[in-house]
């Protein structure tokens, strides 16, 4: 399941560069984390619930940041696995001045199993989507959008 | 395909449900006709912790006709809102989609409140609610109150419903006489969710559009109504080539997910094809009436 | 013989029982004691195990026991290959619980037995499995690319068998030929979806060391012979009873699937009746599927449309483990030709696996898959060459004094492929009349004129059918006069016990209703290979013949020294034996059973036994072939894709016809089948293997509301294969649905120009075709 967005942001490429490898920030954003441990550099133990309305399922797996090329760009790698399922990602985030704020893009090709894709296809895309532009939203709130 | 455990209620009024959902908030579901939350619980997809079962609550079964308006209480089941003739006669288009809404066994036990209440993304109700600008009755620990159609569909599956309320009744504008309604959509076999769904409601004076309406479902997260369509149709003469531009406004403005079944750029097709199809024959329908 | 009841139509024997809801299928079975399993899945589609936790799982009170593949010691082999081929080199079977790897997405982990269904699922929410996920792969394209995961690592490939079959010098046609067409055609995976999922419940009795298995199966007896094997019990003391089942249209033929080997497991070390029902979900992923086949197809005709050779390349999707062997893409093979002269051909394949369910055969079996191809490519002839599809196919029928006609292939059954009788001609004239094909053109003209595009379908078929080794079959008349039939060959709804009671009471001289067919009970016939293939009423109908037909000869001898008159005078009928022209000196046929079980006295040297009783076997030479047309009108709406039927015609030729009745359900169904492998039924999966379709929400079954009104016509040919002169009609009904559908397809988007070469097809996809014809009306 590929999927991908941009968002604007009212900050300055290094504000938003450290908001987005700041843990707090980080757990503040992401949709349903429970809890979210560092392990190691760029190295987390997550736990998440997410879904939509009483379809939620609980998954807990690591979360690593690679390919850092600060400010511009990072990769993320998020696997994890619960009663619902597993889930495996991998995106990347792209920042570029605009103005006096920040383009960011991002992509990513997120890869469900078990349960939830046996049969919840019918909204998986649009739900994957949905909690992704959640947190880059949030990111939004918290730096002031830049549209 | 067996739920995992869950605490069950029976509440006989209106207040124990509201009560017990306060006291268990997002940890309760509210059991209406069950035909979404059961298959969800056994797949254990959804595991409500715990489940109040509103079907024992008296007084909640009903189909009034109020001036310019149908109520229609939280367990009226959808096969007798079906039907019912004061549906038929005041709110065709709600009975018209009915008979869509899954299978006759699914409607003997769905409730029409169940349906809007759970927001299904590809649903019939909950698009016809917002095509008619209706309302719900939500009860909860704060009282009552009245949510309009298009503050009610948040997302996937959610309403801005808190979940300590639950839904007492339903309201559907009654279509003033000589106004013309159609349902249509396209499902893969009878029964289905559908692709694409569309509601419209048209209205003429003076050999013109004085009012369109027009809701879709299956194309987003929500229901979305056409408002660019409606604006595009309203003071014009209905007309093929009026149809067709309507259908593409339809199409630029709705931005509907890929699945198995279809892809996004059929869907997005057929929403327009559906809206087309869907204002002749309300057009036919006010020149009938009149 | 008379027949009075052969050829009847006549209401089924089993149908006041199954209508009042006094069934009894396995989930009906309950037994004081009885615990419940459930199945941990696997989620992966491909990952190495490293280790299985079940100690949470084994702590939630009413656990009786939670096993993995440790558990099992000698159990925990690789289950039984069935039908080894020369060709077949690595004949992978799965595991009954998984050891270190899993290989699809459904692969059993563990299983749990508890005192409810609800304990055991919530058990097996807390068995925690350390998966090591792996890359997968879910086409079978993908995985015969050089650099594939692979889904057995240890052979070093995907591809288990290669294997070509030819007739006549395929290349040299192909060279000499004015015409060559050539075609890729895909057809996608589906699932047979009986009503009844599967279901097991064992019982063991230690005292007795008897094991009794209530299984859903559709081969009692080959699952009783393999766990008295595996158990090293007597085949006596196992008792394995296919009690009504639900419908199996092969899926329900494995031998075995791991949890016929679990429960019964399971019971024997808990001593407790164990019952595991397999639900929705996991049927959508455990339960064999069928139908994926990618052909690179070729042929070659001359400017008169007659066919001069045929090729075709194609893979063959076998899922993750083969245990069925090669039948599948061998019965595509050998059915390709169909009903046609073809001089020339060479079908190859390879068996390829991926990590997806297990492929084994399902109605059609492959038939289908051939038939889809030949089909589309006499279509592809007739439009090339400017000549009408039926006309195309005309010249090239096999023609009724070419039988018996030697196709010069091998088939299922390893016996070369000859069709023994048919009129193909007179099928295909039936049906073009029935669908009024002559004034076609004109309806065809008339509705492009209102704007709409409708179009005709006609699709020709050859079914192998009624193949050995052999069925058998007990009766015996009881004191009541009335008569047991005992077979081995399960029935899943095909009306056995109707059919054969036909065929018995017509023997016998007496009505269907006093015949009573068991069939699927190891306790009461010890001998048979199972309901496939389109068998049970060829091979066990014949051998109810054969043993009837010695029943009535015992009867007439007992009933000769009865009544003082020779034999030869001895009529059965009403019930009752009597001298011919004296109807007064009768006796009835329950006084005859009582006076062959003498009690006393000493019996003469050339007495044959006690009772009105025979056991005979029937086992055919080589398959019988049955045959038909499909013929259909369809309307296309080309803005929406969606499709309405406006007509569904069948002539159907499966040599003598038992039962009407009987043979129209199994048409109706088979016809629901193949229409929802035209145009509804798609098993989903994405790149990675994960299964999309795994509920009747998105798995879409054609219902009642999709499938139009039928009309069936017979033609009978007999077979002289067998004394009956009957051929199977099981499978046939799905064979050309696909093939027909999108000819109409096709001929209704003509104006367009679009172009079907797949199965299943949607309204989005023909959407997209439409859009890929670039042509607008």
């Amino acid at each position: 399941m590929k999927l991908d967005g941009t968002n604007t942001l009212a900050a300055p490429i290094e504000t938003v560069w450290t908001t987005l490898n700041d843990p707090e920030a980080l757990r503040r954003c992401t949709p349903g984390l429970q809890e979210l441990k560092e392990v190691g550099p760029d190295t987390y133990q997550a736990t998440l619930t997410i879904g939509i309305a009483a379809v939620k399922g609980t998954y807990s797996g690591t979360l690593r940041i690679t390919d850092k090329q600060p400010p511009r760009h990072y990769r993320i790698a998020l696997e994890g696995s619960g009663g619902a399922g597993f889930m495996k990602g991998e995106g990347s985030v792209d920042l570029e001045p605009q103005g006096n704020g920040t383009l960011l893009r991002w992509s990513g090709d997120v890869q469900v199993g078990g349960l939830i894709a046996g049969v919840g296809q019918r909204m998986l895309g649009g739900v994957g989507k949905m909690l992704i532009g959640q947190f880059f939203k949030c990111l939004e709130q918290r730096l002031g959008s830049g549209t | 395909m067996k739920p995992a455990a869950f605490e069950y209620f029976a509440p006989r009024t209106v207040e124990q449900a509201v009560d017990l959902l306060a006291q268990h908030g997002d940890q309760a579901k509210v059991l209406a006709g069950g035909q979404s939350l059961v298959p969800l619980m056994n797949m254990r997809l959804a595991r409500p912790a715990v489940i109040v079962d509103i079907n024992r609550v008296d007084g909640l079964e009903y189909i009034v006709a109020a001036p310019a308006v149908l109520r229609i209480g939280a367990l009226t089941r959808q096969r007798a809102a079906e039907r019912s003739r004061l549906v038929a006669e005041r709110c065709p288009l709600l009975r018209d989609a009915l008979r869509l809404v899954g299978h006759v066994q699914i409607r003997n036990r769905g409730t029409v409140a169940g349906s809007i209440a759970h927001a299904d993304p590809a649903a019939e109700l909950t698009a016809v609610l917002t095509a008619l600008d209706g309302e719900v009755v939500a009860r909860g620990p704060g009282g009552t109150r009245v949510i309009a159609a298009s503050d009610l569909f948040v997302t996937y599956l959610t309403t801005s419903l808190d979940p300590r309320e639950i839904i007492t009744e339903v309201r559907f504008p009654a279509l003033p006489p000589g106004t013309g309604w159609s349902w249509m959509e396209i499902a893969r076999r009878h029964g289905d969710f559908a692709l694409a769904g569309v509601g419209v409601v048209l209205a003429l004076g003076g050999g013109v559009i004085t009012e369109a309406r027009i809701a879709l479902t299956g194309v987003g997260p929500t229901p979305v109504r056409a408002t660019s369509a409606e604006r595009l149709l309203t003071g014009r003469a209905p007309s093929e080539g009026l149809w067709a531009d309507a259908a593409e406004a339809v199409r630029a403005a709705v931005d509907p997910d890929g699945d198995i079944h279809a892809s996004a750029e059929y869907r997005r097709h057929v929403a327009g094809v559906l809206v087309q199809r869907a204002l002749c024959e309300a057009l036919t329908r006010v020149r009938e009436a009149a | 013989m008379g027949t009075r009841y052969v050829g009847a139509r006549i209401a089924r024997n089993e149908d006041p029982a199954l209508l009042r809801g006094r069934g009894l299928f396995v989930d009906d079975v309950r037994l004081p004691g009885m615990v419940h399993a459930a199945v941990l899945r696997s989620p992966h589609a491909r990952a190495r195990i490293h280790g299985v936790d079940t100690r949470r799982a084994r702590a939630v009170p009413g656990v009786l026991a939670v096993y993995t593949h440790a558990d099992l010691g000698r159990l925990g082999a690789p289950l039984p290959k069935l039908i080894p081929h020369p060709s077949l080199i690595h004949h992978k079977t799965q595991c009954p619980l998984a050891s270190d790897a899993v290989r699809y997405v459904g692969e059993p982990v563990a299983l749990v037995v508890a005192e409810s269904r609800y304990l055991a699922e919530d058990a097996c929410d807390l068995i925690e499995v350390a998966y090591e996920p792996l890359p997968a792969v879910a086409s079978v394209e993908e995985a015969v690319r050089p650099g594939s995961p692979l889904v057995h690592e240890d052979i070093g490939t995907n591809v288990c068998a290669r294997y070509t079959q030819q007739t006549g010098d395929v290349d040299d046609a192909f060279a000499r030929a004015p015409h060559r067409f050539r075609e890729r055609f895909v057809v996608d995976r589906g699932a047979a979806c009986p009503m009844e999922t599967r279901g097991v419940v064992a019982p063991w009795d230690a005292r007795t060391g008897l094991l009794e298995v209530w299984d859903s199966t559709q081969a009692p007896i080959p699952i009783r012979n393999g766990l008295a094997a595996m158990f090293g019990l007597l085949q006596h003391n196992v008792r394995v009873v296919a009690p009504d089942v639900g419908g199996g249209f092969g899926a329900k033929i494995m031998m075995f699937y791991p949890e016929e080997v679990l429960v019964p497991w399971a019971a024997m070390r808990l001593g407790r009746p164990v019952k595991w029902i397999e639900d929705r979900r996991e049927s959508m992923v455990a339960m064999n599927q069928e139908r994926e086949q990618i052909h690179d197809a070729e042929i070659a005709a001359d400017g008169d449309g007659r066919i001069l050779g045929v090729r075709t390349v194609f893979l063959y999707d076998s899922g993750a483990y083969i245990p069925y062997g090669l039948i599948v893409p061998i019965v595509a093979s050998t059915t390709l030709p169909g009903p046609y002269r073809v001089p020339s051909y060479r079908c190859e394949f390879a068996a390829v696996f991926t990590n997806k369910t297990t492929v084994s055969p399902y109605r059609g079996a492959g038939r289908p898959h051939g038939v889809f191809v030949m089909e589309r490519l006499l279509d592809r002839v007739a439009r090339e060459l400017g000549l009408d599809r039926a006309e195309v196919r005309r010249r090239n029928l096999i023609q009724p004094d070419q039988f018996p006609y030697d196709v010069g292939l091998i088939y299922q059954d390893n016996a070369p492929l000859r069709y023994d009788s048919g009129n193909y001609p007179l099928c295909l004239e039936r049906a073009l009349d029935l669908i009024d094909y002559a004034a076609w053109p004109a309806r065809k003209q008339a509705a492009r004129s209102e704007g709409r595009y409708v179009g005709c379908g006609v699709a020709c078929y050859v079914e192998g059918t009624g193949i050995g080794p052999y069925e058998g079959c007990r009766i015996t008349v009881e004191p009541s006069g009335k008569v047991v039939v005992a077979t081995g060959v399960g029935t899943q709804g095909q009306g056995h016990m109707t059919s054969l009671a036909q065929i018995a009471a017509d023997a016998l001289g007496v009505t269907p209703r006093d015949v009573s067919v068991h069939t699927g009970d190891t306790a009461l016939f010890n001998w048979g290979t199972g309901t496939f293939a389109s068998r049970a009423a060829t091979v066990a109908g014949n051998a109810v013949a054969l043993a009837a037909q010695a029943v009535r000869e015992r009867a007439r001898r007992v009933a000769a020294t009865l009544l003082e008159a020779p034999v030869e005078e001895i009529e059965l009928a009403g019930g009752k034996a009597s001298v011919r022209g004296v109807p007064a000196r009768a006796v009835s046929l329950g006084e005859l059973a009582v006076a062959a079980n003498p009690l006393r006295f000493a019996m003469p040297a050339d007495w044959d036994g006690p009772g009105l009783e025979a056991v005979r076997y029937f086992t055919p030479p080589q398959g019988a072939f049955s045959n038909g047309v499909h013929a259909c009108i369809v309307e296309v709406d080309p803005e929406t894709g969606m499709l309405s039927f406006h007509r569904y015609v069948v002539v159907h030729d499966c040599g003598r016809v038992i039962n009407p009745t009987i043979l129209e359900g199994q048409i109706h169904g088979g016809v629901a089948q193949g229409l929802g492998g035209a145009f509804w039924e798609k098993l989903a999966y994405d790149e990675q293997a994960q299964p999309l379709s795994t509920t009747f929400m998105d798995y879409l079954l054609p219902t009642a509301a999709e499938v139009p009104a039928l009309e069936v016509a017979h033609v009978e040919t007999p077979s002289p294969l067998n004394p009956l002169g009957i051929k199977g009609a099981g499978e046939a009904g799905v064979i050309p649905v696909a093939a027909a559908v999108a000819q109409a397809i096709e001929d209704a988007l003509e104006p367009f120009g679009a172009h079907i070469a797949e199965a299943p097809l949607s309204p989005s996809r023909l959407r997209q075709l439409i859009a890929e014809g670039r042509r607008t009306p």
